[in-house]
């Protein structure tokens, strides 16, 4: 995947044209029998399994939507996000129709106004095209003008879910494993420190929202269509995402006050409230406490995640001056 | 915006007092009407800020322009109340403005220092919410960031 370009338009294919597109790229048992071509998304409702969507004389030959896949519990249908492959071309895509979707986001007992916004990921896929660190797609309109992002499908689990099978315990982890994934969490700091540069927000970081690619062992950040009318900082939202990812990684999973608990672990009675996440009161920042081999200068960037914490990041230049400190002690011992 | 204050000797000081909808701007203009009220060689600016929403926060044009016109509204309603209430406290009427400066704001804070810079204000006044930890850490605080931020002028937080 190396920077996807907006392909040139064609001219549009007629039916037979797209059968036999259809049987060479997907196979001749998947031709439908009634092919439907649809060139206007705004109900996508109604852009079904097997229809031909066909943009800026493109044809996508649409497959299954995509599931919100956060955590692994509840994973929505996300019916305006299909799985398509490129008829042209045979690469699947995932095609984002446009869903304006306004609510209320809530993080731990903060709430704040959100919208999806299809404009601002299609400016954010411009602005990242080559860029190692996130998918890459770009958009076309479709024949009523909706915003329409394409974007390269990245094979691959989720980092998150990548590091659950690294290491027989968090000691092997840490010391065998951790250093790496440190470096690639570096990595996906400075991409978001590039958005802000260039005054965008990814809006919505969460551990599921960076997908670890099977092919080129790449991190990519994915999903960067939220939007919201931002307080004093801008980029606080951003920063906050990145110290949650962090303590996920460092602790390979969340540890939470119900896991030691259950666990009858020690560590449970010595912890107080200033070890807690400062928003989600029960997962647990101060990992040192839990995993004594931690080195400080980590255990130090994570305390500015908690509870305890007197002084926050404002941005990801003063998070990765100290994760760069962190990354040096870790490396060296 | 009328950039007519300057602080050269014999002239008026000119304060900045920067109002939301909020109480705590209330106690802000109210602690200047109770401090100032009716001292010669002051004179006042209320301003309220409004960011604008991003280019496509809403999905049509007709939508951000009824946002934009509702907020000036409540905006200029709020600052009317207080230009009324540092007249009563002993303001001369020419001597209290007001501001609506709506504007694409990355940060607020930045946008009153702009404004406060360009009156040359000598003093900023501004309410304190209050607000907890882990706001704070998330959205940030106006009121800090125009303490951290401010140059060659005062700040007032109000609590």
């Amino acid at each position: 995947m190396n920077g996807t370009q907006a392909p040139t338009a064609g001219t549009r294919p007629d039916k037979d044209a797209l059968r036999d597109m259809i049987a060479r790229r997907a196979g001749p048992g998947k031709v439908p029998e009634r092919l439907r071509i649809i060139t206007d998304t705004s109900d996508f409702f109604r852009v079904d399994y097997g229809d031909v969507v066909i943009l800026e004389g493109r044809p996508y030959f649409i497959r299954n939507y995509e599931r919100e896949g956060r955590f692994g519990i509840d994973e929505e249908p996300k019916f305006w996000v299909r799985r398509a492959l490129d008829l042209s071309d045979g690469s699947t895509k995932i095609i984002k129709m446009v869903f304006l979707e306004r609510f209320t986001a809530r993080v731990g007992d903060l709430t704040f106004e959100c919208v999806r916004s299809p404009g601002k990921e299609a400016a954010i896929l411009d602005m990242v095209r080559g860029h190692p660190n996130f998918m890459q797609g770009f958009s076309v309109k479709d024949a009523s003008g909706n915003i329409i992002r394409i974007i390269d499908h990245i094979r691959g689990p989720t980092l998150a879910d990548h590091v659950l099978g690294l290491g027989k315990d968090h000691e092997e982890y840490f010391h065998d494993h951790f250093p790496s994934v440190l470096d690639e969490y570096i990595g996906l700091v400075k991409a978001i420190g590039f958005l802000h540069d260039r005054g965008e927000k990814h809006g919505d970081i969460r551990r599921d929202h960076i997908i670890k690619e099977r092919a080129t062992g790449l991190s990519r950040w994915i999903d960067f269509d939220f939007n919201y009318l931002h307080k004093e900082n801008v980029f606080g939202y951003d920063v906050f995402g990145l110290g949650n990812v962090l303590a996920y990684l460092a602790g390979r999973g969340d540890v939470t006050a119900h896991q030691l608990r259950g666990e009858g672990s020690p560590v449970f009675q010595r912890l107080t409230e200033e070890d807690f996440n400062i928003v989600f009161g029960n997962r647990v920042v101060n990992l040192k406490k839990v995993y004594p081999y931690i080195p400080d200068a980590l255990n130090y960037v994570l305390m500015h995640f908690s509870t305890g914490a007197n002084i926050f990041y404002d941005n990801t230049g003063e998070l990765l001056a100290d994760l760069q400190e962190a990354r040096d002690k870790i490396h060296s011992s | 915006m009328k950039p007519e204050s300057k602080n050269s000797p014999g002239a008026d000081r000119h304060l900045l007092i920067a109002v939301d909808d909020s109480e705590n701007a209330k106690r802000a203009v109210l602690y200047v009407a109770d401090f100032v009220g009716g001292v010669p060689g002051f004179r006042a600016t209320v301003l309220s800020v409004i960011p604008e929403p991003p280019a496509d926060y809403f999905s049509t044009d007709e939508e951000r322009g009824a946002w934009l016109k509702e907020h000036e509204a409540g905006a200029a309603e709020i600052l009317e109340r207080y230009r009324q209430v540092l007249v009563q406290s002993g303001f001369p009427e020419d001597r209290v403005d007001t501001v609506v400066d709506v504007r694409d704001c990355p940060s607020v804070a930045d946008c009153i220092l702009d404004v406060q810079r360009r009156l040359q204000c000598c003093t900023v006044i501004i309410g304190r919410r209050g607000i907890s930890k882990k706001e704070e850490f998330l959205f940030g605080s106006t009121s800090s960031n125009v303490l951290h931020s401010g140059k060659n002028c005062a700040v007032w937080v109000i609590e």
